[in-house]
């Protein structure tokens, strides 16, 4: 019983100061022992392919992760549908219900695993509203606002394609392109093909206004897949000290 | 990193309108910036709302705040039928009322299962919604909004709660600015009276039980309403709120407010006592 007092590390002792999410104070990422990962990318940029590899990667080598994906919280997937099929949704809705979902897993998710020391895989984050609903017409000032309780990323993968490379990636993978999806709400074209091009021109043009502002690290979205993985590998590992999320030593044994 | 520390410098949409101009645009458009944020504050806290011409607004909105147990939702009524018989039409909003969310919010409050952030993004939700179909429809029509509630408890409700003040105004900087927002004052010992009586009980989020307070029900009710009672305060000197004594008789509040409403809608004769439907009321 002794030894094993020994050989354990101390427990972390709760941190005086909250550091729970502070609405109003972006959060830095030396708050909080675990490390995030995001992927970002327009629609066919291949960011969900490569963050699953990603996953594999270290999921085979045991690392302690957790995988969170844009939209997935229940609490709001109600009113979403609905807004959406009603097609009661405007710019301002839209973004703000996006919001009180990622609120959600923020709290409820991410917060508590990056507190736990967990390695935190983003499909998406704060950057899909910034450039999605800037296109939409929703003021940036606002938007910056709306997201400042969000954590920041150690690492934000943009996965930059060619618009007609995305664009085609999307349109011959699918049947037909949902109204929001193709930014019909936004009344540039009649035909969703054409206006699902031009929404991903505007959201494009606004994530590449982020590369700078939010130290995106930019990789080429038309490489062979294996080709980009392994860039993204060999980044993740000169970035994160990856020993850390390694398995717990069993030191019982 | 990504959103570092002058982030906050670059947010002055956080800070309601009025306050700092926003930004020092280059001297040729200064005028014409400065002439569209102009016409924006006088329609909106901070920034216009996405695709939305100010110009369009004949009707009134007309805000009543304050507390529960304050006696809003009696005002309201009796605010209606007065405008109604002098002609003019009414539309009444209030929280969790958008077609949107307002009934995931019940449903959110009834399993006490979303945390505080969230939950003030859905009410943000519910009230953008209400704004954009049906408030905003209403006053293109000329019809006068009567607003039960309005931002100033969303952002009260937020801030006691931790979530930082400037956050919250934020959040509803895209708000439309009313023409006349009373504020009906209480006591919360006397809003506690009021609220039992109605139900015989004082309702979870009503006693801010969310916050822990205090185990005595009456002592969380009353430290959370003086709560929300300081952030009123604060807000009633920013914004010239209409204060009216909420502890008056009802008719003697009512009077004041039909004065007000009279002046601003150009009703000469405000004299008023309710049909028989709303007589039991009038005490």
């Amino acid at each position: 019983m002794e030894n094993l007092d020994v050989t354990q590390k101390a427990p972390r002792t709760e941190p005086t100061k909250s550091t729970l999410p502070q609405p109003g104070r972006p959060i830095p990422s030396r708050a909080y022992p675990g490390a995030l990962i995001v992927v970002e990318g327009t629609d066919g940029s291949g960011k969900s392919t490569q963050l699953y590899l990603l996953k594999r990667w270290l999921e085979i080598g045991g690392f302690r992760l957790h995988f969170t994906e844009w939209n997935s919280s229940p609490l709001v997937k109600s009113a979403t549908r609905r807004g959406k099929q009603r097609r009661l949704l405007t710019p301002t809705t839209f973004s703000l219900l996006h919001a009180a979902d990622f609120a959600d897993r923020c709290e409820r998710q991410i917060m508590p695993l990056l507190q736990g020391d967990y390695l935190v895989l983003a499909d998406r984050y704060i950057y899909t509203a910034f450039a999605r609903d800037a296109a939409r017409g929703c003021p940036a000032r606002w938007l910056r606002n709306l997201y400042r309780f969000a954590p920041i990323p150690d690492i934000t993968f943009y996965f930059r394609a060619p618009l007609e490379v995305a664009v085609h990636r999307i349109l011959s993978g699918r049947p037909k392109l949902k109204y929001y999806e193709a930014g019909m709400d936004l009344g540039m074209s009649y035909d969703r093909a054409e206006s699902f091009r031009l929404f991903q021109a505007r959201i494009m043009e606004e994530y590449d206004k982020m590369v700078d502002t939010d130290n995106f690290v930019v990789l080429d979205a038309t490489l062979a897949v294996n080709k980009l993985q392994k860039q993204m590998r060999d980044i993740v590992a000169s970035k994160i000290d990856l020993k850390r999320f390694a398995p717990r030593l069993q030191e019982s044994e | 990193m990504t959103m570092p520390d002058q982030e906050q410098e670059k947010t002055p949409g956080a800070v309601p309108a009025g306050e700092t101009p926003l930004a020092t645009p280059p001297v040729a458009a200064a005028k014409a910036v400065a002439a569209a944020e102009e016409v924006s504050s006088q329609y909106f806290f901070g920034e216009p709302l996405v695709g939305f011409d100010p110009s369009e607004i004949t009707g009134s909105l007309v805000v009543i705040e304050g507390m529960d147990g304050s006696g809003r939702s009696t005002q309201i009524a009796l605010l209606q039928e007065w405008l109604e018989s002098e002609g003019f039409a009414v539309q009444t909003s209030g929280l969790r009322r958008s077609n949107l969310v307002g009934r995931d919010i019940d449903e959110l409050l009834a399993k006490n299962a979303a945390t505080r952030l969230t939950l003030a993004l859905m009410y943000a939700t519910d009230f953008f919604d209400q704004v954009e179909h049906r408030i905003l429809p209403a006053l293109r029509s000329g019809t006068i909004v009567l607003a039960d509630r309005f931002i100033f408890t969303l952002i009260a409700r937020g801030v006691v709660r931790g979530i930082n003040r400037d956050y919250m105004s934020g959040l509803y900087a895209m708000a439309l600015r009313p023409h006349l927002t009373f504020w009906l004052n209480v006591r919360p010992e006397t809003a506690f009276g009021r609220e039992f009586k109605k139900a015989q009980a004082i309702n979870y989020w009503e006693a801010g039980r969310d916050m822990s307070l205090s185990h005595d029900l009456y002592w969380s009710f009353i430290r959370y309403q003086t709560m929300i009672k300081r952030e009123f305060e604060v807000m009633a000197k920013k914004h010239s709120f209409l204060e009216l004594d909420g502890e008056a008789s009802v008719p003697a509040v009512n009077k004041q407010l039909r004065q007000r409403i009279g002046e601003q809608l150009g009703i000469r004769a405000t004299k008023y006592t309710p049909s028989a439907a709303l007589a039991h009321l009038w005490r």
